[in-house]
């Protein structure tokens, strides 16, 4: 592959639709793009001013309550000095000295706060004997502030032990995980655990708000640092939901939920991306007007590298573009939030070059993007969800971002398990495509799925070239039966073991019935008996080898679900040598016997082919459940 | 310079070309005719390097077809001009010179050469907004960028007006004078005629014969005479106020003439009908002949 005809045609199809694009357009597009850009920036700058002054409080400037309701744009303070407020009688004063009661709304004030005696009273505007619901909403948006307000007020006091005296240690565990016993004090370690201040808010300042409007107040709020989230601490709190104070109450397991959103602004670009390159892609089929780059004197190769370049160099420019806008707002990511995008980014491209590959028109290519965007998108987010509970996650490149933005440590292992897989389909999905990038079967109209088995095919000259096409579907398998732990997971395990058991023996028998059937469909071999033997052993052998890559989840412990043993069958616990040796050679019987009862069906037609097939499934369903279950 | 040896092409089951062997000498102009799905468009690929044979050879300048080297020395045309219909001629040409490695400034002196010589005045205009007759232009023009002693031409005119087709054919007959291999495919057979030294009807995915024309009509062709009477003769048609009848040589010329005088007319004119290419195609490749046969298991693609 020669670099300058690699950068000649990645220039041209940059550039060749240029002439085509109007210029008025694109000014309105750069101006619309620059108009939202802008507008994000002071929204995620100064925040977002919808609610600002929406209840109005009436409080004097030297009653305790002015600061935090001045502090909080929620709210406009109204110096009413006590004229034209009716009240009514407040209830009895709670522990907080805070009395709630009403007062003769006229819509100038939602709330009216006094002191009087030492004590405060807050008053909610009523109408027609009942308080207004802005009233009580504004009477709740008090209490919370005012809350705020004196978390903020302890974390800004020097002597920290007054402020937080008591210290509690979290730590969130694996739930299938294992971890050893702390010592006290420890402040734990990792992504899952940190150690944090707590202690009981003062009422130093404006004190607690009674709980509802019965008038029973508490002195203080519970104030305090309580970690929910510890690796949201040292990400950047884009959307201020990063919590460092609360109750008890308040301890939840931890969700990335803004890693995750900041991680979808890495896969956006990617689905735009791929709308493009798909369509020239396809443009290149359509009419033949990809016959004159054929028979030019550039390699196949180079013709697909060329195109595709410009659209991974704009796919991981953005990925950098978007890396440095986080870093310039003081967010974590760097370089892994880059490279841990490159797979997926190949992963993007490779699928649909495959399907602009296959698809006959336009509007079919329309329907594969779209389908391998929601793929990869769940693909993607799914196991990223479980970033910071679960090994699991590791299943996504995006996983690595997440960490990244979170400043989380991530071990060379974890990096090779995240990106291997992805990248291995992405290499896959090209070498098929590339497989059909030739002039007898680029032009022609053909389903996709006769497509699909062109492309097997087209790696298919005798019965033992099913080997390695098989083994090629290996990544495919993998991919696809991680993401089936990572959605099972999470249920029951009386329900999550059965149903992956189903799952991987319907995926791993298509994976070596398909391109079996595709050799015969393409006449590669005879349809005898013999030959169909020769052909499923050739297809077991080589995926029962392929397979052996998945010990590749070694790297992450990821056999510590039960769920994931149950699919990948390791085994590895089993102590007795007889046991683990049965449970190396079974898999190879059993991909054997059931590729060669697929080649036998296969080689008689294709309904016998799906009678086949099906009986393989339940041969391997039946060895799951008989053998797995009882052994591992 | 080309060397077609037993070339044979299969798609899945059906056979396109079969045994197919023929020889092209340099500064030629050899001619592929046949009737549709004849296995011309597919020789052609393959001698373009785009097709793999499924068996046999081809060889230009003693190297393989599809080998990059021969690729630089090759222009094809194929029967639609697939263009990049957002971008200009311009631009279109440069790119394609680019891939051939021609040099910038050779390739500008070269596409504006072409470009003046094919009369084509827009340059710079999208080639989505012009008309097939232009496109063709932009097409051929494309086919030389790389200055190739080998041109491959499949339907060169096709779907053109008469007046663009005759340009493009005297455009042909240019690059043949100045000496480059040319080989040709047409359904229009006066235009291989025009243009053609030698040419090879297919049927079939066959070769079913080849030569020069001459050649061809000495072999295939026959001679007829047209004889015209002043009286009606046995198989004779009426053609205006005299008789025609057609013979094959002079001894049936003088029975004519013999029936003509018994009954009180005579022998008016004689002319000679020498064969033409139309009459040995249609000759040839008439699905009677035993090179017109279907190959077995070969279907109508």
């Amino acid at each position: 592959m020669r670099p300058r005809t690699l950068l000649r045609i990645a220039r041209w199809e940059s550039t060749k639709g240029l002439g085509g694009i109007d210029r008025g357009a694109v000014a309105v597009a750069v101006a619309a793009v620059a108009f939202v850009l802008a507008v994000g920036a002071v929204a995620v700058t100064g925040g977002v001013a919808l609610e600002d002054g929406i209840y109005r409080v009436g409080v004097s400037e030297d009653a305790a309550y002015h600061d935090p309701v001045a502090a909080d744009p929620t709210f406009a303070a109204v110096d009413t000095d006590g004229r034209n407020v009716d009240t009514g009688p407040p209830t009895p004063a709670g522990d907080g000295g805070v009395a709630i009661g009403g007062f003769r709304g006229d819509g100038r004030i939602d709330l009216y706060v006094e002191e009087r005696a030492g004590r405060t009273e807050i008053y909610v505007a009523f109408f027609d004997g009942e308080p207004t619901e802005k009233g009580l909403a504004a009477l709740a948006a008090l209490r919370t502030s005012v809350g705020r307000y004196n978390d903020a007020l302890m974390r800004a006091e020097d002597n920290r032990t007054a402020a937080f005296p008591v210290t509690v240690s979290i730590r969130f565990l694996d739930r299938s995980g294992t971890v050893a016993a702390e010592t006290p004090g420890d402040g734990g370690g990792g992504r899952s655990g940190s150690a944090v201040d707590g202690g009981n808010g003062g009422a130093d300042a404006a004190g607690g708000i009674g709980d509802g409007a019965t008038g029973t107040g508490e002195s203080g709020g519970m104030g305090g640092d309580t970690a929910v989230d510890a690796a949201s601490f040292g990400a950047f709190d884009l959307f201020g939901t990063s919590s460092t104070t609360g109750s008890p109450s308040d301890i939840r397991p931890p969700f990335p939920f803004q890693s995750l959103v900041l991680a979808f602004l890495f896969v956006l670009p990617l689905n735009f991306l791929i709308q493009a390159y798909g369509s020239s892609m396809l443009s290149e089929r359509l009419n033949r007007r990809g016959e004159l780059l054929l028979v030019a004197p550039v390699g196949r190769g180079e013709i697909v590298v060329g195109k595709t370049l410009p659209y991974l160099a704009a796919a991981l420019g953005i990925t950098a573009a978007i890396v440095g806008g986080l870093w310039l707002l003081g967010s974590g990511g760097g370089p892994l939030s880059v490279l841990a995008v490159v797979p997926l980014a190949l992963l993007f491209f490779g699928t649909t070059f495959l399907a602009a590959m296959f698809a006959r028109s336009f509007k079919e290519l329309t329907f594969l993007t779209v389908t391998i965007s929601t793929l990869l998108t769940t693909y993607a987010f799914v196991p990223a969800i479980f970033a910071e509970t679960s090994q699991v996650a590791f299943v996504s490149p995006l996983t690595l971002v997440i960490m990244d933005l979170t400043h989380a440590e991530v071990s060379a292992g974890e990096i090779a398990f995240s990106l291997g897989p992805a990248t291995l389909v992405a290499v896959i999905c090209f070498s098929l495509g590339f497989g059909i990038y030739r002039e007898e079967d680029l032009f022609t109209q053909r389903p996709v799925h006769l497509k699909t088995l062109d492309a097997l095919a087209s790696r298919i000259h005798r019965p033992r070239s099913v080997a390695l096409v098989v083994a090629l579907l290996v990544p495919f398998v993998f991919v696809a039966e991680l993401l089936a732990v990572a959605v099972l997971f999470a249920l029951p395990v009386t329900f999550s073991i059965p149903l992956i058991f189903g799952t991987i023996a319907v995926i791993e028998e298509l994976a070596k019935g398909i391109p079996i059937y595709a050799g015969y469909v393409h006449a590669r071999y005879g349809r005898t008996l013999a030959v169909a033997a020769a052909v499923g052993s050739a297809s077991g052998i080589g995926f029962f080898l392929a397979e052996k890559m998945t010990l590749a989840i070694q790297f992450v412990g990821l056999p510590g679900l039960a769920v994931a043993d149950a699919a990948f069958q390791t085994g590895l616990g089993a102590g007795d040598p007889a046991i683990v040796a049965l449970l190396v050679l079974a898999p190879l019987a059993l991909h054997v016997v059931t590729a060669t009862l697929t080649a036998i069906g296969a080689s008689r037609g294709r309904r016998l082919f799906g009678i086949g097939l099906g009986a393989a499934i339940l041969v391997h369903l039946a060895y799951n459940v008989a053998v797995v279950s009882t052994v591992v | 310079m080309i060397e077609v040896c037993d070339l044979r092409k299969e798609y899945g089951g059906f056979v396109a070309v079969e045994g197919s062997s023929f020889r092209v000498d340099r500064g030629e102009v050899f001619g592929i005719i046949g009737p549709n799905g004849a296995g011309k468009t597919t020789t052609l690929k393959a001698l373009a390097g785009l097709l793999e044979p499924t068996s046999g050879t081809i060889t230009i300048d003693g190297k393989r077809a599809d080998s990059r080297e021969t690729r630089r020395l090759l222009g094809f045309l194929p029967e639609e001009s697939p263009l990049y219909e957002e971008m200009s001629p311009r631009s279109y040409l440069r790119f394609f010179a680019d891939l051939y490695d021609v040099p910038r400034d050779v390739a500008d002196d070269r596409i504006g050469r072409t470009l003046d010589r094919l009369e084509l005045a827009h340059r710079d205009r999208a080639l989505g907004d012009m008309s097939k007759g232009m496109k063709r232009k932009v097409a051929i023009a494309r086919s030389l960028v790389n200055d190739p002693d080998v041109l491959i031409y499949d339907e060169p005119a096709s779907g053109l007006d008469p007046l663009t087709t005759k340009y493009i054919i005297e455009f042909t007959r240019e690059l043949a004078a100045e000496g480059r291999t040319i080989v040709f495919s047409a359904h229009n057979l006066y235009h291989v005629e025009e243009v053609c030294d030698r040419i090879a009807i297919m049927n079939e995915g066959r070769i079913v014969t080849e030569g020069s024309l001459p050649e061809l009509k000495s072999t295939h062709g026959e001679t007829v005479y047209h004889v015209f009477t002043t009286v009606e003769v046995p198989d004779a048609t009426a053609e205006g106020d005299r008789y025609r009848r057609t013979v094959e040589d002079m001894d049936e010329l003088d029975a004519v003439r013999e029936a003509a005088i018994d009954r009180g007319g005579r022998l008016e004119d004689v002319r000679t009908v020498e064969p033409s290419l139309e009459g040995l195609f249609l000759d040839v490749a008439s699905p009677e002949r035993p090179g017109g046969e279907k190959p077995p298991g070969a279907t109508e693609g």
